[in-house]
């Protein structure tokens, strides 16, 4: 029956094309907003490493003195002191931890083929790879030793490595940043990250770093931030070791904790750490604070989906509503144009249940076909926004659970929008039809 | 084979009552043919639209076929409807967009019956009124007649017992009326039972059993029984 309910269907879209080209237009405008809010949204908002982020911690530490406050919820400041980083690093607990910190150079390479250029960079520690799932095309991390060594080696992008080697395997090959010769020991492979969850202190839209490097070379090339640094007190920082020691926060800290019995012990641990740390005179206030929190929880923390964007989700939503009511208006008169026929097909022994659903397999073809047109118009709004913000190049896209969304979308609205005018017409009484006919 | 008993149908309005059946009450055996005869405005084709369970009824009782209808709900309704009655309008009440062949296979639909047996059932019936050669027409490519013949032919399609017709012949020219009725006729004579709601006395005439409806009540019947006519108060 259901068969015969999508021929009469198409009939019907047939016999009125103008009213049902209208309706169609008009769920297609609707989805195709909806649609263009609801996939930046969904791109912005997603799991960005689903397996694995509910294993991966970010650290955060309640370094200041009674009474001070912080523009996070909790009042804790979202990054780390290099010596806390650094002592954290060094602890037994967990196995894989990574600190780093956001900086950059000037590259260029011992020969006159590319101009030197700045690019962005990451001071890490070699689990970076490991923990956040990120592989290589050629080489691999810097060993343990290299990273405590602070050995001269680099990571590069797979779009740096095609910059500067033309896409060939650049292992042992040096190229110049800044004053210094590095040796690559990896390339990665691609490795499209819509969101940089690992550091959302330097624009979570942002694009991901063209340079690794270990996190050591800090320290022994006195290497700045290029992210954000913040102090919550005075103090006398004349030189780099200064600020080295200093309670200024600018290292961002990730543990991974597979099982909620080590990230127990790890809480347990941060809890002692501070205790020790009291002793020398930090961490002044009476009870210890800390956070973990994992990649999700980390995202709302720091507010990645502003408020914003949800209104403005909201508001297209509330635009296919507006749409809808003119599509229930005109689906409203075209079946109840069709009220004799309805009186025909009743007395011929069609139940009210049956001319209801030969309605409303009317109306969620319409939405059908809407839905497919509002995604190609999502897909014109989203090439807008993309065109409009670099950063939006990842996110302004539509992945296979917004395409099917959309239909999905289209449908039910329709159905809930046509629920009433085939509620109408499938009780309206027969007989009177019948004799004026 | 249809049994109504004190059945009264009354259309309310905030203003006005108006009692379009009052008291009816009738009996139509199996294999009858009855035309029903009134003026016009005096419950007609309210009367056929209960039998056709096309309109509830206020009070009474109703039994098609030992079911009482009163008792049904809107899906039994259109089962018993579907399975059991077969309906001819004045106007065909053909559905447009669908040729000869959809419209006759519109009730057999409804009852689930099956393509290959749907197929035997429609070119059968067309066959049957004559328009086996037109299946793939549309209504409006075919006259008044032949249009009647299609509607007759779909209300024959689900081999119905029991066939309400509301003024036939009445869009229709003489000759073509004359058509309609003989096959009528056919269908009453292989066992169908008809009632035929007219304003045409000579077509009354046809039918072995007249009743005639008056102010939503039945006035009187006549029989006709070759040539011996027997007229009688309701109810005597």
């Amino acid at each position: 029956m259901l068969l015969h309910y999508l021929d009469l269907s198409w009939r019907s879209f047939k016999r009125t094309p103008l009213v049902s080209a209208l309706m169609v237009l008009a769920i297609a405008i609707g989805i195709g907003v909806t649609m263009t809010s609801l996939s930046v949204y969904h791109m912005m908002s997603a799991d960005p490493i689903p397996h694995k982020s509910s294993q991966l911690y970010t650290v955060q530490l309640q370094t200041m003195d009674e009474g001070h406050t912080w523009w996070t919820g909790d009042d804790i400041p979202m990054q780390l002191t290099y010596q806390d980083a650094e002592n954290l690093y060094n602890a037994p607990i967990p196995d894989k931890k990574v600190a780093m910190m956001r900086t950059g150079f000037s590259v260029y390479l011992d020969s006159d083929k590319v101009k030197p250029f700045i690019s962005n960079a990451r001071m890490t520690t070699p689990d970076f790879f490991s923990m956040f799932d990120v592989s290589f095309q050629y080489g691999g991390a810097w060993s343990q030793q290299q990273e405590q060594s602070a050995a001269p080696v680099v990571v590069i992008s797979k779009e740096l490595n095609d910059k500067l080697f033309a896409g060939e395997s650049s292992i042992g090959k040096l190229i110049y940043l800044d004053d210094d010769s590095y040796q690559v020991v990896g390339v990665l492979a691609d490795w499209p990250l819509n969101l940089k969850y690992y550091d959302l202190n330097n624009g979570a839209f942002n694009k991901v770093e063209d340079l690794f490097l270990p996190f050591s070379l800090i320290k022994a090339k006195e290497l700045t931030s290029w992210g954000n640094s913040n102090g919550w007190k005075h103090e006398d920082t004349r030189n780099f070791a200064d600020r080295l020691q200093s309670e200024q926060v600018w290292i961002q800290f990730w543990a991974q904790l597979d099982t909620a019995e080590q990230k127990l012990a790890y809480g347990n641990y941060l809890i002692s750490y501070i205790e020790e740390q009291k002793k020398r005179g930090r961490f002044t206030r009476e009870i210890p604070q800390y956070s973990l929190r994992d990649v999700n929880q980390w995202m709302e923390y720091n507010n990645v989906v502003s408020e914003d964007n949800k209104i403005l989700v909201g508001l297209s939503f509330m635009f296919l509503a507006v749409c809808l009511a003119n599509i229930l208006g005109l689906l409203l008169a075209k079946f109840l144009r069709r009220a004799p026929e309805v009186g025909v097909r009743r007395a011929l022994g069609a139940s009210k249940r049956q001319v209801f659903l030969q309605h409303l397999v009317e109306v969620a073809m319409l939405g059908f076909i809407g839905g497919l047109l509002g995604i190609i118009l999502a897909q014109i709004g989203l090439l807008g926004v993309r065109q409009s913000y670099d950063y939006y190049a990842n996110l302004a896209t539509m992945d296979l659970t917004m395409l099917l969304s959309a239909p999905v979308i289209a449908i039910s609205t329709c159905i809930i929008a046509g629920l009433y005018p085939a509620w109408l017409v499938c009780k309206t009484n027969p007989a009177i039809y019948l004799k004026s006919q | 084979m249809l049994k109504m008993n004190n059945i009264s149908k009354i259309y309310q309005t905030e203003m006005v009552q108006t009692h379009a059946l009052r008291d009816f009450t009738l009996q139509v055996d199996e294999g009858e043919f009855i035309a029903v005869t009134g003026p016009s405005g005096s419950g007609k084709t309210t009367f056929l639209n209960i039998a056709g369970m096309l309109e509830p009824f206020s009070e009474g009782e109703y039994l098609l076929d030992g079911i009482d209808v009163g008792k049904l709900n809107d899906n039994q309704r259109a089962d018993v409807r579907n399975q059991k009655i077969g309906f001819i309008f004045q106007g065909f009440n053909l559905i447009p967009d669908l040729n000869l062949y959809e419209n006759i296979e519109v009730p057999l639909r409804y009852r689930g019956i099956k393509a290959s047996e749907r197929k035997r059932r429609i070119e059968q019936c067309l066959e049957q009124v004559g328009l086996a050669s037109r299946a793939k027409h549309l209504p409006q490519q075919l006259s008044g007649g032949q249009q009647q013949r299609v509607a007759i032919a779909r209300a024959l399609a689900g081999e119905p017992r029991f066939l309400l017709a509301d003024e036939p012949t009445g869009n229709l020219d003489s000759l073509m009326a004359r058509q309609v009725m003989e096959l009528l006729e056919q269908i009453n004579r292989d066992g169908a039972t008809i009632v035929m709601v007219t304003h045409d006395p000579e077509l009354a005439r046809r039918a072995p059993r007249n009743i005639q409806v008056v102010d939503g009540q039945l006035a009187d019947f006549t029989l006709y029984q070759g040539a011996q006519t027997i007229k009688s108060a309701a109810g005597a």
